[in-house]
């Protein structure tokens, strides 16, 4: 034990501040094994050496009392995958063109994964692997960040990686002249010009405000910045430019992708294993779902209890389950009658039963939400603040004390997708009891943004998948925040998340993050009733492959059992 | 113009249904701007009508490639689907409402009237839904989707596309021999089948001779109305079945407000349905002596 500590201390000597901070706080206990590990590969840690220190300093074997914590991986029951063989895939038919500037749906960045790659690969635990980036390490205040750029790297026509690529990359999305979709990710922490390639193998990353989850904001959470020639002219499709495991063979629109395995993939833990992989476009859920059930594609990227519930039940199906921060937003206007008293606000949340909603909704395969952005599945969220849970009585006693004691009438207006009419209709009857007479008002997705969203009194909007909490926390909430549907603006919330974007390391985050989950939790702009886990299937005939909570899909280990 | 305008009140905006509702806001400003989707709406219109008449149908906003290349696939697979469709249906519903109408009120016309009705009340969907439950997933003879893999021979494309088909089938059968069968009825009663068979022919001469030619006009009409249904009409069939054909295409363009789609698809719907109109008046005066006489006094 005397030897590890000491060669501990010697990786201590070399590394940054805050990675001694973090080794700090796994040595007193503050934080569990897993956590650590997630941390570090967020600081630029290696894997070996957090595994190596994690073990030399102890802490929680795990995350103790969380609960049940889904699979994560993939189904083991058929054995190790053979190499050979042609996979295919089904997916949601992405909703426009192919370029990675616009990429906004689930179909398209799942195409995006297969020949393209990011610098850091964040996996289904939230751990960011180093993909193109070797490494990766913050300044002081995390306000720069610098990335060695793995070398040896080719694009899939033969031009050698550079970090002159990378920050062409960067450069690319962060320019709001080029309409790119990363803007929502990148604006206010990265300007374009803010990347650099100070050598050949060497990125320079100067933000605009230090930021000290960076990193995730270059993975494959921030699905468009999949590195690209610094010569890109624009036309992805043509010829699916990356550096990835697989490379193009032939794309037809509308209907799906073949690649063959790149023979000189960099990664030789990760070659992939079949001869090739099919990915077929399903714009309709339930014919992804017949799909696999009818064996014409071995794997499905993603599908929902609503709708799959048949997958669910099929002896011959695996499903994979990733934990994710995937969730519905009931929001309530907090500048208008009658939600600008708290208390209504409260007596609404109080009155749903919400791990009825987890299971009758999602068969059980969703987090419960304690009403704010906090996930369980994120390592900053302080799970020692109290569960809001149903009571109907505090309910009635709230509506009561705001003067509103016999109820009133109210639209909810949200969108028909999975299971959010139904939610609507269960908070309409959960409502009922206090006396708020909801109606619901469904429309499409169009009608919806365009004329609810922001002013409805009342509304359920639908959040993706984020590897941090800070998009939801800023967005929706703070009071410049751009998709704030509650209009709610208290500058003591915009101060603590401020304070939470800037925090380097887990113990200050979590810090914020308690104050944060209190006010929400008093304040209740917007209901945060679960957090659904991504789910994704195949037949018992196929293992390896990977999925993640955002929804790219790594098919490089993923072949036939037999 | 209709159409145009419609599509123009669709809400929302172009550059926030392609790239979603959480795009930055100068993302959906610079694609609008690239788009023109800014300008007023006349000079839009302007701009396709102009483009149409050069044979440009311009280019698809949310898949960024000239609108012939999603359209004209498109319209090849609607076309194999409602042809199969038809080389099912039409000789069957023929057959059987003929055979309803000779045997009027007995047994097979009963089950002929009352089997077909029930099979065109259910809708198409459901009929889908059930097929590819027996077909595919239980006796698992025929494939889950229609879209035979590129490079499929007729027969293989045949086969994808006869699940499908068949539910289509289904839901013509009834009303396709209900036509038969009302028109056969009165050709029956008509005079001049009186005469024929006053003059002594025999029943079977009568009825290939006369009662045939004249009883399947009102047919033909219904069947070249059913063309417009099955180009642009089976957007549910064609989801379930993932088959990429002119009903699937207009609804992903209506999805992205993808407006040259949009105004080409449906009026690629219009020209279909104009031509099987058309295709149905010269087949008319074909069997019909007397609109080609009347034409020629």
């Amino acid at each position: 034990m005397d030897e590890a500590k000491r060669r501990v201390d010697e990786l201590r000597k070399s590394r940054s501040e805050l990675d001694n901070h973090l080794i700090d706080e796994l040595a007193a206990g503050k934080i569990s094994r897993r956590e650590f590990v997630r941390r570090g590969s967020v600081l630029g840690l290696s894997l070996s050496s957090l595994a190596f220190i994690a073990a030399a300093c102890g802490g929680d074997d795990d995350d103790g009392g969380e609960g049940a914590t889904p699979t994560g991986a993939t189904d083991t029951t058929g054995g190790a995958p053979q190499a050979g063989g042609a996979l295919r895939t089904g997916i949601i038919a992405p909703a426009g063109a192919l370029d990675p500037l616009t990429v906004a749906d689930e179909g398209g960045l799942a195409v995006l994964g297969q020949s393209g790659e990011y610098l850091v690969w964040s996996n289904e635990q939230l751990e960011l692997e180093p993909r193109l980036a070797e490494s990766w390490e913050p300044n002081e205040d995390g306000s720069v960040w610098t990335f060695a750029i793995r070398q040896g790297v080719t694009f899939h026509d033969g031009t050698p990686l550079t970090a002159e690529d990378v920050a062409a990359t960067l450069n690319l999305h962060a320019d709001p002249k080029n309409k790119g979709n990363a803007l929502s990710a990148f604006g206010g922490v990265l300007s374009a010009g803010g990347a650099e390639a100070v050598d050949e193998a060497t990125v320079e990353v100067t933000l605009d405000a230090p930021n000290g989850n960076f990193p995730y904001l270059v993975s494959s959470d921030n699905y468009n910045v999949i590195i690209l020639p610094a010569n890109f002219d624009g036309n992805w499709e043509r010829s699916f430019q990356g550096t990835g495991p697989w490379v193009l063979d032939r794309f037809t629109p509308q209907q799906g992708v073949t690649y063959t395995k790149n023979p000189d993939y960099w990664d030789t833990e990760r070659q992939p294993l079949a001869d090739t992989s099919e990915l077929r476009f399903y714009a309709e859920d339930q014919a992804r779902v017949l799909a696999l059930q009818g064996g014409e594609v071995d794997i499905l990227s993603q599908f929902a209890v609503v709708g799959g519930e048949a997958l669910l039940s099929d002896e011959n199906i695996s499903v994979i389950e990733v934990r994710a921060s995937q969730h519905r937003q009931v929001h309530m206007r907090v500048d208008q009658e009658p939600f600008n008293d708290k208390r209504v606000r409260q007596a609404l949340a109080l009155v749903l039963d919400r791990e009825a909603l987890v299971e009758g909704l999602f068969q059980g395969k969703a987090d419960v939400g304690n009403d704010s952005p906090f996930a369980p599945v994120f390592p900053s969220t302080d799970t020692s603040v109290p569960q809001r849970a149903q009571d109907v009585e505090q309910a009635r006693q709230l509506l009561a004390d705001a003067g509103v004691g016999d109820g009133f009438a109210v639209d909810l207006s949200t969108w028909d997708n999975y299971e959010i009419p139904e939610l609507a209709v269960l908070i309409q009857n959960a409502a009922r009891e206090i006396g708020i007479r909801i109606t619901p008002k469904v429309t499409d997705a169009g009608t919806y943004y365009t004329d609810f969203w922001l002013n409805s009194p009342l509304g359920i909007t639908d959040y993706g998948h984020r590897g941090v909490p800070n998009v939801f926390l800023t967005a929706p909430l703070t009071s410049e925040g751009t998709w704030n549907a509650p209009h709610f603006a208290n500058a003591e919330y915009d101060r603590l998340v401020a304070d939470y974007v800037a925090a380097l390391d887990l113990d200050s985050q979590r810090a914020v993050a308690k104050q944060i989950q209190e006010l929400l939790l008093d304040e209740t702009p917007i209901i945060f009733p679960y957090f659904y886990f991504h789910l994704s299937a195949t037949t018992k005939e196929v293992t390896g492959a990977e999925p993640t909570g955002m929804g790219h899909i790594d098919l490089s280990r993923a072949g036939f059992t037999a | 113009m209709i159409i145009f305008t419609a599509a123009q009140v669709l809400p929302g905006d172009v550059g926030r249904a392609i790239l979603g509702p959480f795009a930055d806001d100068r993302a959906v400003e610079q694609l609008n701007e690239e788009l023109g989707t800014n300008r007023s709406v006349f000079v839009q219109y302007a701009d396709w009508v102009g483009g149409v008449l050069r044979g440009d149908l311009g280019d698809s906003y949310a898949f960024r490639r000239p609108v012939g290349d999603l359209l004209w696939p498109a319209l090849e697979n609607s076309a194999k689907l409602a042809l199969l469709a038809f080389i099912v249906v039409v000789p069957l519903a023929v057959v059987g409402g003929v055979a309803a109408a000779l045997a009027q009120g007995r047994l097979p016309d009963r089950l002929i009237s009352i089997g077909g009705l029930s099979a065109t009340a259910i809708p198409e969907f459901v009929w889908a839904v059930l097929l590819i439950i027996v077909f595919a997933l239980w006796l698992d003879v025929l494939p889950v989707s229609a879209q035979a893999p590129a490079g499929a021979g007729l027969l293989t494309e045949a086969k994808y596309l006869l699940l499908p088909a068949l539910a289509l089938v289904f839901v013509l059968f009834g009303y396709i021999a209900r036509m038969a069968r009302a028109g056969t009825i009165e050709t029956l009663d008509a005079d001049y089948t009186r005469t024929a068979y006053l003059k002594g022919l025999s029943r079977r001469t009568v009825i290939r001779r006369h009662v045939l030619r004249n009883s399947l006009l009102p047919t033909i009409a219904v069947v070249a109305t059913q063309v417009g249904y099955l180009f642009g009409g089976l957007v549910v069939i064609e989801l379930i079945f993932n088959y990429h054909g002119i009903g699937e295409l207009l609804f992903r363009a209506v999805q992205q407000q993808d407006f040259p789609l949009i105004q080409s698809t449906v009026l690629l719907i219009g020209v279909v349905y104009l031509a099987a109109t058309l295709v149905a008046d010269l087949l008319y005066s074909l069997l019909n002596p007397r609109i080609r006489l009347a034409r020629d006094e």
